[in-house]
């Protein structure tokens, strides 16, 4: 059995009355890919975010590679090998392509704190950019302005810099929302080949592409995991078909 | 070599900075030969208001801080001349360098307190902490309160300010050389993290990179600007009082930077030139147009700033790259 990257346990968390995550514990393991489904306002995010510590736990632990995550920050959390690509294409839009995957590499190298030598003209710097980009096929944009990269393109993108840190866990929060079917496929294929980069835990409402990819799948309904396993005892689990998945929804 | 390539590079892309740097430099020339002190005075203004807007620009352009305070710095740079005058020193060297520290200190504290918010409440802390430092100088009687003090030129050792001209230079390189560090520094490794803040702060942070850090060094470093043109400023003025660093100061500096080009290297500079050409040359025109509205020439002045706002994005740096047909 492969490493545990990611454990949580017993994970909390209200928003006033509303309990957005109730005593949610899975893990992630190596290589695996761990696929996180539920209606929405399931909490799904919200989980995301527990992780990712852009969102405080009421009670629970987050353990990345056995360590204790509670109390760190985001950029903590990063440096210690959480990667996350947002929901809604989170990446900088005043930057053309290289220029956000040369921030990534910098902020990989821990060496910000520099005044002197430009950092869009540094060749270390390019070449580390390059290399994250063409992981996704991005190689051929990289003198692009953001603003004017096609919806899928931007995905992809946010894929990369998730990568950038080289993270042991990778969160993707619907990587194909708002994807074209051929984007789609394209995005299924490299997540595909990202088994051995990383654990992933993967939020995606595409049914196809979760039931493609995922070794484990866990549902989430009402913050509370309602049925965790293999994909094809999730899509016979009678509950999960009347809660989430529907007579004819997957087909 | 490296840092001279780099240089060149830089120069080339921030051309309009480096026009007007030259400008200023032979403009003296041209008062000499034409007898018109009076615009070296004006010339020497509009360099040290440019000089605090670039200051601010980094904050606010660069960095998307928009800091609504920072006329206080400037106001503490000249007090420091001041006030060590009150106390007999003399060294104009000294001067500027208790500038920088004092506002390297104050931009560090009020940095440190301030950046843990943003957006409005950013805004409203800055402005409190500059308010706060107006009534502390208004209240302080020995430096004559209200009604300030008056400066001596001060001694520099090298270079001997009883002369007009030399004081022009001294700014000028004062000037210059904040223009080059700022040039390096906005290209560098930290500049882009900071404009990286502005553009998407959860970006950098997803990135692993803490943006506080990067926030408060790009905060230290304008208010040192600013204290900069401020200790030049007493000097300039041979007087200051707590006027310097009235909230509507701070306005003026923003205005100058919008007016110019948010964010960009050549922007606050070309902006104080055409804000103070401006105020100058409006009423004038305004006693031979209209002479019975010669005093209302903020009338105008007001709808001018309005329309290049409003229609030359990237204010007057947006026009000059309109024109020469080159992106940002």
């Amino acid at each position: 059995m492969s490493e545990t990257v990611l454990q949580i346990e017993g994970l909390e968390k209200s928003f006033g009355a509303l309990r957005a995550t109730c005593d949610v514990s899975l893990d992630v393991a190596h290589g695996e890919i761990h696929a996180l489904i539920g209606p929405n306002g399931a909490g799904k995010t919200t989980l995301i975010r527990q992780i990712y510590g852009s969102e405080t736990s009421d009670a629970g632990v987050v353990k990345l590679r056995g360590e204790v995550m509670n109390g760190l920050n985001v950029p903590q959390r990063v440096a210690r090998g959480i990667g996350r690509s947002f929901q809604i294409s989170n990446v900088l839009m005043d930057f053309t392509v290289l220029q956000n995957a040369i921030l990534a590499e910098q902020a990989r190298r821990g060496e910000s704190f520099r005044f002197f030598r430009p950092a869009f003209d540094d060749q270390a710097l390019i070449e580390g950019a390059g290399v994250m980009l063409d992981r996704v096929g991005l190689g051929y944009r990289a003198t692009t302005p953001v603003a004017d990269l096609a919806h899928g393109e931007r995905r992809l993108l946010e894929l990369a810099l998730a990568l950038a840190a080289e993270p042991a866990l990778l969160l993707l929060d619907e990587p194909m929302a708002g994807a074209g079917s051929e984007e789609t496929q394209h995005m299924i294929e490299i997540i595909d080949g990202l088994r051995s980069r990383a654990g992933i835990l993967l939020i995606e409402h595409d049914m196809d592409a979760v039931f493609r990819l995922a070794d484990r799948v866990t549902v989430l309904v009402e913050g509370e995991i309602i049925a965790s396993g293999a994909p094809d005892v999730i899509s016979a689990d009678k509950a999960v078909r009347e809660a989430y998945l529907g007579s004819d929804d997957h087909a | 070599m490296d840092a001279l390539r780099i240089f060149l590079d830089g120069a080339n892309r921030n051309r309009t900075l480096f026009v007007l740097l030259v400008g200023f430099a032979l403009f003296p020339i041209y008062t000499g030969i034409a007898d018109l002190p009076f615009w070296n005075d004006l010339a020497m203004r509009i360099m040290l208001l440019g000089l605090a807007a670039m200051g601010l620009n980094l904050v606010l352009g660069y960095g998307g801080m928009v800091s609504f305070g920072h006329a206080a710095f400037v106001g503490v740079g000249a007090y420091c001349v001041g006030i060590s005058q009150y106390y007999g020193l003399f060294n104009g060297w000294i001067h500027i360098l208790m500038a920088l520290g004092a506002c390297g200190a104050l931009g560090l504290v009020i940095g440190y307190l301030a950046l843990r918010t943003s957006g409005i409440y950013f805004i409203m802390i800055t402005l409190a902490f500059a308010q706060m430092l107006f009534f502390l100088f208004v209240s302080l009687e020995q430096f004559g309160g209200d009604d300030g003090m008056s400066i001596d030129r001060a001694e520099f050792i090298i270079i001997d300010l009883w002369e007009p001209l030399r004081l022009y230079y001294l700014i000028w390189a004062a000037l210059a050389l904040s223009s080059v560090l700022l040039m390096f520094i906005v290209r560098s490794r930290f500049g882009v993290v900071l404009q990286a803040i502005r553009s998407n702060e959860s970006r950098v942070e997803a990135m692993g990179l803490a943006p506080l850090p990067f926030k408060i060094t790009g905060y230290v470093i304008s208010a040192m600007i600013c204290g900069l043109a401020g200790a030049l400023f007493a000097s300039w003025q041979e007087y200051v009082s707590p006027d310097i660093m009235h909230w509507t100061r701070s306005g003026e500096l923003m205005i100058i930077i919008i007016l110019g080009g948010l964010g960009t290297l050549s922007g606050p500079l070309l902006g104080a030139v055409v804000f103070l050409l401006l105020e100058e040359i409006l009423p004038e025109v305004m006693h031979v147009v209209a002479p019975s509205y010669a005093e209302n020439w903020m009338i105008v002045f007001g709808p001018i700033l309005i329309a290049v706002v409003l229609f030359a994005r990237g204010g007057l740096m947006g026009l000059v790259h309109q024109m020469t047909g080159r992106r940002r």
